[in-house]
């Protein structure tokens, strides 16, 4: 059995789901890959669980996080330095400002030798080549599977099964919050502003809705596909943006007597998120709170891939699955 | 140099004539002349004829043009020189109340506008207008560009068909 150590920063949404699925699938790491991973400290922003042998998932999850008897006062950099971990599974919220607290976090781990898996779009859209260049330096890895697409195995798809292709385009839809509201202005004839009260009332809109509707959160998924698989070197600031804030029922139904619906579709090629028209019965019309991409590939033709775009436990898959592919490396 | 020219053309008297005339009238010399009536109100023609350069072949392009013809594909000595491609954009905002004959005439610039279907609220409400437009599909980036510049000048949203 081979002992891979991790060290957890963030224990919001996505950490805590990561800490349920860890636990929960204990098991299976040791049948399939003859794996233990053993959480030796989770570092949130006022304090932190630092165990050598392992912190106890099961009680932090139910309990406050400062009642735990591992909990101490530690700074998260200062846990990173000293927690003699292989990996670093980095899940604090993006600054689309400056891209911190997630890029220290991600630097100091690389620094210190150890391995980085992160769910944080922001320091990964707006540092690339810095983290990337640091790691190869230390000779360690950065994987980031669930940046863009929550559960969808999109960059590990890519790098994996489609190692043979030549990559033509990426392109869809790569925010769930405004396929959820353009969706419902379509099939209940309702106007932008009570689909998207019902997107808050069910959790999939902030009450700051303009990441999502203005897309930006789009834009950003835009830029880490850019830099990550087609090559490019980019940044937040080279992508146009519009969003769907001005797009009225009148719109939506216009598309729909035309055999169409509008979508919000990040192009990857074209580095550009906007609403598109897209006919009924293509591909990417999906439903509800979905993510859908497609890839143009040389070899396979176009694939599409559709799924889960958030969520604490959905994330959980693509996160994990990039622990366990570095682990298995370790 | 050969050209073969394929054209969509209305069903009625004279139509074809008014796609002969411009190729004689610019120096082509017709080969052959094959149409196919493939049900409704359309026939597919296919011209093939001789001319002297490409200079020629645009007057003959243009003509047809000035008579509302396009042709939707043309080879030239068996290599495609032009195919015909057809986008949708929707304006979303005082398309109207900013001139749309203006709006069209840009547009026709580089493209054809071959239908145009309009929702309007309320005359103080943005309204929404659905264009289809014909372009030659090496002209693929003007067009978009030139669709962008004019929303931007309009303060349209500009929602454009996914390829």
């Amino acid at each position: 059995m081979k002992e891979v150590k991790l060290c957890i920063v963030g224990f919001g949404n996505i950490g805590r789901g990561l800490a349920a699925v860890l636990d929960e699938k204990q098991d299976l790491l040791r049948r399939r890959h003859g794996l233990k991973l053993t959480v030796v400290a989770v570092a949130e922003k006022d304090g932190s669980l630092v165990n050598e042998r392992g912190v106890d998932l099961s009680r932090a999850l139910k309990t406050q996080f400062s009642s735990c008897p591992e909990y101490s006062s530690m700074k998260t950099l200062d846990v990173i330095k000293s927690c003699n971990a292989d990996m670093v599974v980095e899940l604090t919220p993006g600054n689309m400002k400056n891209g911190e607290p997630g890029l220290s976090h991600i630097l100091r781990s690389l620094e210190c030798g150890m391995h980085v898996v992160t769910s944080n779009k922001a320091p990964l859209a707006l540092k690339y080549r810095e983290i990337m260049d640091c790691a190869r330096k230390a000779g360690r890895e950065v994987r980031f599977e669930a940046t863009v697409g929550g559960a969808i195995p999109l960059i590990n798809l890519y790098r994996g099964t489609l190692q043979a292709n030549e990559v033509r385009n990426i392109y869809g839809i790569l925010n769930g919050t405004t396929n959820f509201i353009l969706s419902k202005m379509a099939e209940e004839c309702v106007d932008f502003r009570i689909a998207l009260k019902e997107a808050q009332e069910l959790g999939l809109a902030e009450s700051d809705y303009s990441y999502d509707v203005d897309g930006i959160d789009s834009a950003v998924k835009v830029v880490i596909l850019a830099n990550a698989l087609m090559g490019r070197s980019v940044s937040l600031k080279d992508v146009r943006v519009v969003g769907i804030r001005d797009i009225t029922y009148e719109t939506v139904e216009l598309a729909r007597k035309h055999n169409s619906v509008i979508k919000l579709v990040g192009d990857v090629n074209e580095l550009e998120v906007s609403p598109r028209i897209i006919p009924q019965n293509h591909p990417l019309n999906i439903s509800g709170a979905l993510n859908a991409v497609m890839l143009d590939t040389d070899v396979a033709g176009d694939i599409t891939i559709t799924g889960v775009g958030a969520g604490p436990r959905e994330t959980s898959s693509s996160v994990l699955s990039d622990i366990i592919d570095l682990a298995i490396k370790v | 140099m050969i050209v073969q020219m394929q054209l969509d053309l209305k069903d009625v008297p004279g139509s074809l004539l008014r796609v002969l005339e411009p190729i004689s009238s610019h120096g082509g010399n017709i080969l052959s002349v094959m149409h196919s009536r493939g049900g409704g109100d359309r026939v597919l023609v296919h011209i093939v004829f001789k001319i002297g350069d490409l200079e020629m072949l645009d007057l003959v392009k243009n003509s047809l043009k000035q008579r509302n013809i396009r042709a939707t594909r043309i080879n030239i000595e068996g290599r495609k020189y032009y195919s015909k491609k057809s986008a949708s954009f929707m304006l979303v905002g005082h398309v109207i109340d900013t001139d749309l004959r203006d709006t069209i005439d840009r547009i026709n610039d580089v493209g054809l506008v071959s239908d145009i279907d309009v929702v309007m609220p309320n005359p103080k409400e943005k309204s929404s207008v659905l264009l289809e437009v014909e372009f030659d599909e090496r002209k693929k980036k003007q067009l978009v560009d030139c669709m962008k510049r004019i929303c931007d000048r309009k303060k349209f949203l500009l929602i454009r068909s996914l390829d």
